[in-house]
Parts: structure tokens; C-alpha cells; sequence
């Protein structure tokens, strides 16, 4: 028996308030500039001449806002609300988490404000100037501070698997970050990577597939080990299964890098070891996708009308599909026609839409509930935030398949003479179709998250109206 | 077996680092296979799995409020 039963516990919930709160509006901007990017690929003239709405600039401000301001969020509302609910615990600092509340949305202020101006280094998933590095690297190590010392202060014996998930990702996002962003700098906007050619290639890469290893993966798992169970309300099937899955993650994901690098000057053999590995990670991350599964045995009832419960076990399918497409379009016949494709961005989003933003959606409808110690305003508009989203979803990745594909087979289409059968030009005029279809699953998606900030604010008035102003929630 | 051939004595200082840590993580990945796979430590792994349900008093292993 742990001394969560001994005695009630209060929680440090209101930073993780702010950060629901800040999660669910970064959903719906972040997505937003991805829809207006999607519409701008298949209507150039969206663009408006303007350098500052070229897609060249607001498709990493579009990256960063998904990964960085509502991935972020999400997890650090999480990761704070899970470490101190299993370890039976207040945070270690409750101020130190308001500096990084207010330390990462600053972050994201300045990326809005460089990003359209063309400020980059020009790093993929990495673009933020130096000075913002820096600040990241404070502000992340913020919250890997109070997380790891929140867990060493626990109540509990054991430390819950979410939380493993959530320090290995502290850990090796801290050193990937500080490694990758390595840079002289020449001016106060200007720098220059410390690693050059291939090498720079090289730790690109490193960092960019471990950001989803670590932090679009491991992060999320964290999620999904806390929520599923407490959502269907059974316990995780196989609670070794998990331990299982996280440490061969932790020792396997460091590898896979150089799969983004296939027929480059990267030595053969690193490609090769990237893409073995990478077929290899299938085994944990399908052990953990039907974990996840199997915890729903004997709850698969609630998926009628638990609508909360149907985000978290769409992703668990969705992050299935996704660890088995990745490791496939790894192998370097397969990536000789995948890569530089369309492919490589619908594997993406299966992977960002389907799993990350489902598992997160669920999480913070969950932790809506607690948090603000109520039930939802409306559960239909829950439930049409779902089907919206569903919907959007595969619209938005069948369409990427097979427009990638198609790219992949007309680029190398030979005729009887040995020259090219299509013009680079035909191959971007056969994809609008598939753009549009993209940019209208992309939109979809995006109605999904506005429906779900309606439906929290009107939850939050709900509960306040129903307290009081000023009154705390009874359960937080 | 021409594919596999080491030019040992060109090995260098970050090279030999570089094997060190491959062998440690592959040996440290073996070792968690071992001791989540030793039937020995299933009950003490598995009896953690419904520690998420705990910090609301919902304890047993079915998923039902004690």
C-alpha cells in the first residue's frame, strides 16, 4: 500500500493548469499555420509575395509550434501532473515550474517573432537562432531539474514507468540539444555550426530522429503508460512489458539517425546500421503499442461512450502503424523510392497527428476533468472533436501515401533511351490533387482542435461559475 | 568476409570509445532483457501496474474501487 492511501495529498496544479490551458490554444495555432502552409504547397499564389508568409519561413514556425509549444506543453502539464500524482508528491519547486512555464512560452514568442523575419540556422526541428538555444537549454534543464528532484523526493517506493519515460527524455533531449546546437556565433542573429559536411549531416540527424525518439515517442509514452489505464481505469497489462519497452527505446533509438541519410556520403555501413536497428525497434514499440491495447482488455465496452478513452486507443493504432512504416521506409530499397518524397511527410503525420496529438488530446480532456474537478461541457462536441480529427487524419496521410509514392515512381521512370520520362515540373503538377486533399485533411484537423478549446473554455466557465471565482478545485 | 575486416592498428582514440560505449549499451541492453524476462522478478514488475489507478484510491487489480 502506497501513502497516496494514507493520506490526501496536495499538488502544486496550478502551473499545470497554465499549461493544459496553453496546450490546447498552441493546438489550435499550430495546427492552423500547417493548414495555411498545406493550402500554399497546392495554391502558390497564397504566398502573397510577401517573404514573411513564404512558406519557407512559416513551415518551421509551423513545425515549432506543434512540437515545441503544443507537444511541449502537453508534456510538461503531464509530466508535472503524473510525477506528482504517482509519487504522491508536491512539486520540489512549484516556483521553478512557473520559470519554466513562462521561460517556454517566452521561447515561443521569439520563435513567432524570428521565425517570419527569417532569422535560422537553418537546422531542421532546430532553426531557433543561437541566443534562443541558449534559452532553451535553461529553461529545459528547469524542468528536468524539478521533474528528477520531484521523483527523489517521492512518497512512493517504486518509480512509475511514465516518469522513466519522461527522465530519459529530459536526459538525452538535453544532450541532443546541446550537441546538435553547438555554434559559433558571428552576431547577435548570426552562427555558425561548430561541425561541417557530412559530420554536420551527420548530427543533424542524430538530433532530428532522436527528437522523435525521445521526445515525440518516449515523451508520449509517458502519457499513454498514466492515462490509458487510468482512463479505462485497469491496471497496464503487462507492467514488465513496459520496463521492457522503455529500456529498449532508450539503448535502441540512438541508432537510427543515419536511416535519413541513405545513398549520401555517409559511410554505407552507418545507414545500414540505422535501418537494422531501425527494423529492430519494431519488436518494443509493437510490444508497447499492444500493451497499450491489452490494457483495454475488459474495458473495450467503454469505447462506446467513452470518448476520452477513444483518442487514447486511436493513437495506440496509430503509433503502431506508424513504428512499422518508419523501419520499412528505412531499408534502403525501400527508401531509394521513399525518400525526398511525399512519403516521408505522411509517415510523419501519421505518426504526429494520429498518435502524438491523439494521445495528448486524450490526456488533456483527462486531465481537464480533474484539474478543474468537473465533467466536460459537452461530451458530443468531445466526441465530434474525435471524428473530425479521425477523419482529417487519414484524409491527410492516405493522401501524402500516395502522392509520395507517385512522386517516387515518376522521378525514376526511364524511357527506351535512358532519360527521364517526367520533368520535375510534370512530378509537382501530378501532386496538386493530393495537396489539396492534404490541406482539407490538415483543415479538418484543425476544426477538431477548435472545437476542443471551445469545449475547454466553456468547461473552465463551468467550473467557475459553479464555484466560485476564487475557489479551489476539491481533487487538484 | 572482406566486408567485415577491421583495420585494427587504424583505430583511433574516439573509435575505441566509440566500441566501448556500442558494447556497453548492447551488454546493459541484455542484462534489462534478463532481469524483466527472469520469472523471478515477474510478480515484483507486474504488481506496479495498477499504481496509476492508486492516487485516487481506486487499488484493486480489476479496475473496481476498494
Amino acid at each position: 500500500m502506497e501513502a497516496t492511501q494514507a493520506a490526501p495529498v496536495k499538488y502544486d496544479m496550478d502551473v499545470v493548469r497554465w499549461f493544459t490551458i496553453a496546450a490546447v490554444i498552441y493546438g489550435v495555432v499550430g495546427t492552423l499555420i500547417g493548414v495555411i502552409v498545406a493550402f500554399q504547397l497546392a495554391f502558390p499564389v497564397l504566398n502573397f509575395d510577401s517573404p514573411y508568409l513564404s512558406f519557407g519561413r512559416l513551415r518551421p514556425l509551423h513545425t515549432n509550434a506543434v512540437i515545441f509549444a503544443f507537444g511541449g506543453c502537453t508534456l510538461m502539464a503531464t509530466g508535472f501532473y503524473i510525477v506528482q500524482r504517482t509519487g504522491a508528491t508536491r512539486l520540489w519547486s512549484n516556483g521553478l515550474a512557473w520559470f519554466t512555464f513562462w521561460g517556454w512560452n517566452l521561447i515561443i514568442v521569439l520563435a513567432v517573432i524570428t521565425l517570419p523575419l527569417g532569422l535560422t540556422q537553418g537546422k531542421e526541428y532546430a532553426e531557433l537562432i543561437w541566443p534562443i538555444d541558449l534559452l532553451i537549454a535553461v529553461v529545459w534543464l528547469s524542468f528536468g531539474l524539478n521533474h528528477i528532484m520531484t521523483t527523489a523526493i517521492r512518497k512512493t517506493s517504486h518509480i512509475y514507468v511514465s516518469n522513466w519515460f519522461t527522465m530519459g527524455m529530459i536526459v538525452m533531449i538535453t544532450y541532443l540539444h546541446v550537441v546538435n546546437s553547438l555554434a559559433l556565433p558571428v552576431s547577435l542573429t548570426e552562427s555558425f555550426s561548430v561541425f561541417s559536411g557530412v559530420q554536420d549531416a551527420m548530427i543533424q540527424w542524430w538530433w532530428g530522429h532522436n527528437a522523435v525518439g525521445f521526445y515525440l515517442t518516449g515523451g508520449f509514452l509517458g502519457i499513454m503508460y498514466y492515462f490509458v489505464p487510468k482512463q479505462a481505469q485497469r491496471p497496464v497489462y503487462s507492467y514488465r512489458l513496459s520496463v521492457l519497452h522503455f529500456w529498449t527505446l532508450t539503448f535502441g533509438y540512438v541508432w537510427l539517425g543515419a536511416h535519413h541519410l541513405q545513398y549520401t556520403a555517409l559511410p554505407d555501413w552507418t545507414g545500414s546500421l540505422g535501418a537494422a536497428v531501425s527494423l529492430a525497434m519494431i519488436i518494443p514499440s509493437w510490444g508497447g503499442a499492444m500493451n497499450g491495447m491489452m490494457t483495454l482488455s475488459g474495458a473495450w465496452d467503454k469505447l462506446r461512450t467513452d470518448y476520452v478513452l477513444r483518442f487514447l486507443a486511436t493513437s495506440l493504432a496509430f503509433y503502431a502503424m506508424s513504428t512499422f512504416d518508419g523501419p520499412v521506409m528505412s531499408i534502403k530499397t525501400v527508401n531509394a523510392l521513399s525518400h525526398y518524397t511525399d512519403w516521408t511527410v505522411g509517415h510523419v503525420h501519421a505518426g504526429a497527428l494520429g498518435w502524438m496529438a491523439m494521445v495528448s488530446f486524450g490526456a488533456l480532456y483527462h486531465m481537464v476533468k480533474k484539474l478543474w474537478n468537473t465533467e466536460m461541457y459537452s461530451d458530443s462536441l468531445v466526441n465530434l472533436h474525435f471524428w473530425v480529427a479521425l477523419v482529417g487524419t487519414v484524409i491527410y496521410v492516405v493522401a501524402l501515401w500516395v502522392s509520395g509514392i507517385m512522386q517516387g515512381l515518376m522521378w525514376r521512370d526511364y524511357d527506351e533511351y535512358g532519360t527521364l520520362t517526367y520533368s520535375f515540373v510534370e512530378s509537382v503538377s501530378a501532386m496538386h490533387p493530393y495537396y489539396v486533399m492534404r490541406a482539407v485533411g490538415g483543415a479538418l484537423f484543425n476544426l477538431g482542435t477548435v472545437i476542443m478549446l471551445y469545449n475547454v473554455v466553456m468547461t473552465i466557465r463551468q467550473a467557475s461559475a459553479t464555484r466560485g471565482v476564487n475557489a479551489v478545485p476539491a481533487k487538484a | 568476409m572482406e566486408y567485415l575486416h577491421t583495420d585494427w592498428e587504424a583505430m583511433s582514440r574516439n573509435d575505441w570509445i566509440g566500441v566501448a560505449l556500442t558494447v556497453l549499451a548492447f551488454v546493459a541492453m541484455v542484462a534489462a532483457y534478463v532481469l524483466v524476462f527472469n520469472p523471478k522478478n515477474k510478480e515484483a514488475f507486474n504488481s506496479q501496474g495498477d499504481m496509476a489507478l492508486r492516487d485516487e484510491g481506486e487499488h484493486n487489480n480489476f479496475g473496481g474501487k476498494k
